[in-house]
């Protein structure tokens, strides 16, 4: 299996100085503490954490901007940060809250530019284009000032640069951070389209839990700066709640249901809501149960929402003592 | 030769760019035909209060027209310093590494591309208030030879100033006084309003020597004063500017990299 991104034992730390000029303070932080994990090529990964987790510090060492202070990294073979230059042929980048589009200028001028960037092939560049601006659906403003644009329309312009190249590894830093509904389900569902047909590894970082559930199929958790979950998405909802949500509509009024693992969500006149927890009782007995209760007019069983997952991991995560992190301090002058 | 070319299609988009700034030129050209009338006027006194044919060896009209190419050059410069800071300060400056262009030529190709639009706009200008004014000066192919020459190094030695200060950023909180020093520095010591010429004789040497002097006074003089000789002099004073700065940056620029925080995305 080749692969995309390898980190061993990665850790960077920084110095950060406090107080007056005549007695300052200088702390070590560790911001990331000795992460490792493989990302085969054509995988999606969501690096979650939260905020000040060193999400954001570990994609700057795999892209090459940060040394790390100890540990070793490869991103398609490349040291980053000895071969930045390199390695930049081959990556994509997409920090949703900066852009890499020309303010004044339309997107196709921020094209052009890139292909010279990159040095691309005019006759590959043009197909390549031709073919970004019909999946991304960029036609309509291709020639219209990057300004004048709404925040969707922007990242889908925004995307689209970053894939000219044919990179092999793209990431997403927070891309549908402010975007509407609408428009951030379009770009999970080109993101997502982009990592099958392309064979594109996307290494995606957001708040977003759907976000995640839409683009990953894998999730890693970093907290205080190491990976304290690495799982599948799948799996993690699974694994992480063990409960179902039962929404039940009844044709007339139904006899309350009382069983252990089971908690009431809402009533409102025939209809039910029902958490069950899975691991106290199965959901073969709930239904049943359900079919007892009342004459059932419709009956849906949903996985939590992600949301939920991630904050219980959060939760679960938050003791720094339990995780063994802690701010040393190193000197005092 | 993919180099260049990379880096033409950057000073090239930065020109596009900054003629969609129709707002910002306007007010620039308003403030420079308004700030030239007045210091013309001022010149065009002297001359005629004191009788002098040429003063510091320089005629009105060669006064008035290094006066319009001086004015254009110092009105034409991009805040790059303030461009370089924010860069650091925001993290912006990530954007710029993840690319294959390395930043101090991405930024000096965007501040050319910007610069050269900005000087020829400011040029035109400045020329109808000194043609208005005084009427055209001589007409000397060396001059403008001279110009075309000098300015692009001026140009390179601005922002190798320029973004070095910027670079200050990942030291200090705020470049933005250090930035107003050394405009005002530039103004003085680069003959802005009162040519070389004009200084105590035991100051003059060591004025033309910096770098300010090849800024500003250089290519001013050399257009409107041409001599093949001053010239060479000019454009070896300007290239070993071009040298120490860009030694000095290549210093600062690695140990700033080393200092990339650029926290939180």
């Amino acid at each position: 299996m080749n692969l995309a991104v390898e980190l061993d034992g990665l850790r960077k730390t920084f110095t950060v100085s406090k107080g007056s000029l005549f007695k300052r303070t200088r702390r070590e932080v560790v911001a990331v503490d000795g992460v490792s994990f493989a990302v085969p090529q054509g995988q999606s990964v969501a690096l979650i954490g939260p905020n000040g987790a060193g999400k954001s510090t570990t994609i700057k060492m795999l892209t090459g901007i940060l040394h790390p202070t100890s540990g070793n990294a490869r991103v398609l073979g490349l040291v980053p940060w000895n071969e930045r230059g390199r390695l930049a042929y081959h990556l994509g980048v997409v920090f949703g809250q900066r852009s890499q589009l020309w303010y004044h200028l339309p997107p196709s001028d921020t094209f052009n530019l890139l292909a010279s960037v990159y040095g691309l092939d005019k006759a590959d560049f043009a197909k390549r284009r031709d073919m970004l601006i019909e999946r991304f659906g960029l036609a309509p403003f291709l020639d219209t000032q990057v300004r004048k644009l709404s925040l969707g329309q922007r990242m889908r312009a925004e995307i689209a640069a970053s894939l000219l190249h044919k990179p092999s590894v793209l990431f997403l830093d927070e891309p549908t951070i402010g975007l509407d509904v609408v428009a951030r389900q379009e770009l999970r569902d080109l993101i997502r389209e982009w990592n099958r047909e392309e064979g594109l590894t996307v290494f995606l970082t957001s708040h977003d839990a759907g976000d995640i559930e839409s683009v990953a199929k894998r999730v890693i958790v970093i907290n205080h700066g190491r990976v304290v979950l690495d799982d599948k998405v799948s799996t993690v909802r699974r694994k992480y709640l063990g409960c179902k949500v039962l929404s039940v509509k009844f044709h007339e009024a139904f006899s309350t249901i009382a069983l252990d693992g089971v908690t009431v969500l809402k009533t409102n006149g025939y209809a039910l809501k029902l958490e069950v927890d899975t691991e106290l009782v199965s959901i073969e007995r709930v239904i049943h149960e359900v079919l007892q209760a009342g004459q059932v007019a419709d009956i849906t069983i949903e996985d939590p929402p992600l949301e939920e997952v991630i904050a219980h991991i959060y939760a679960a995560a938050s003791n720094p003592e339990e995780n063994g992190y802690a701010e040393e301090e190193v000197k005092t002058t | 030769m993919k180099a260049l070319n990379k880096y033409l299609a950057v000073a090239s988009v930065a020109a596009r760019s900054n003629l969609a700034y129709f707002g910002e030129a306007a007010s620039r050209l308003l403030f420079l035909a308004v700030i030239l009338y007045i210091f013309m006027r001022l010149w065009k006194v002297t001359y005629t209060e004191t009788g002098a044919a040429q003063l510091g060896g320089f005629s009105l009209e060669q006064m008035l027209w290094y006066l319009a190419v001086t004015e254009s050059i110092m009105l034409s410069a991009p805040r790059v310093a303030l461009l370089v800071d924010e860069d650091v300060r925001t993290g912006a400056l990530t954007l710029q590494l993840v690319r294959p262009l390395a930043y101090p030529m991405y930024r000096l190709w965007t501040t050319m591309g910007e610069r050269v639009v900005r000087f020829a706009v400011n040029g035109l200008a400045a020329s109808v208030v000194a043609w208005v004014l005084v009427g055209p000066i001589p007409w000397n192919p060396l001059g403008l030879l001279a110009l075309l020459v000098s300015l692009p190094l001026a140009f390179a030695i601005d922002f190798l100033g320029n973004f070095l200060i910027g670079l200050g950023a990942f030291w200090l909180e705020d470049t933005s006084g250090l930035v107003l020093i050394y405009s005002r520095i530039t103004m003085i010591l680069g003959g802005m309003l009162i040519p070389l010429e004009f200084f105590p004789d035991a100051v003059r040497p060591i004025m033309q020597a910096l770098p300010f002097a090849s800024m500003v006074y250089g290519p001013a003089r050399a257009f409107v004063r041409p001599d093949l000789a001053e010239l060479t002099v000019l454009v070896v004073r300007q290239g070993l500017a071009v040298l120490a700065f860009s030694v000095l940056i290549g210093l600062v620029y690695r140990m700033a990299l080393r200092r990339v925080f650029a926290n939180g995305g």
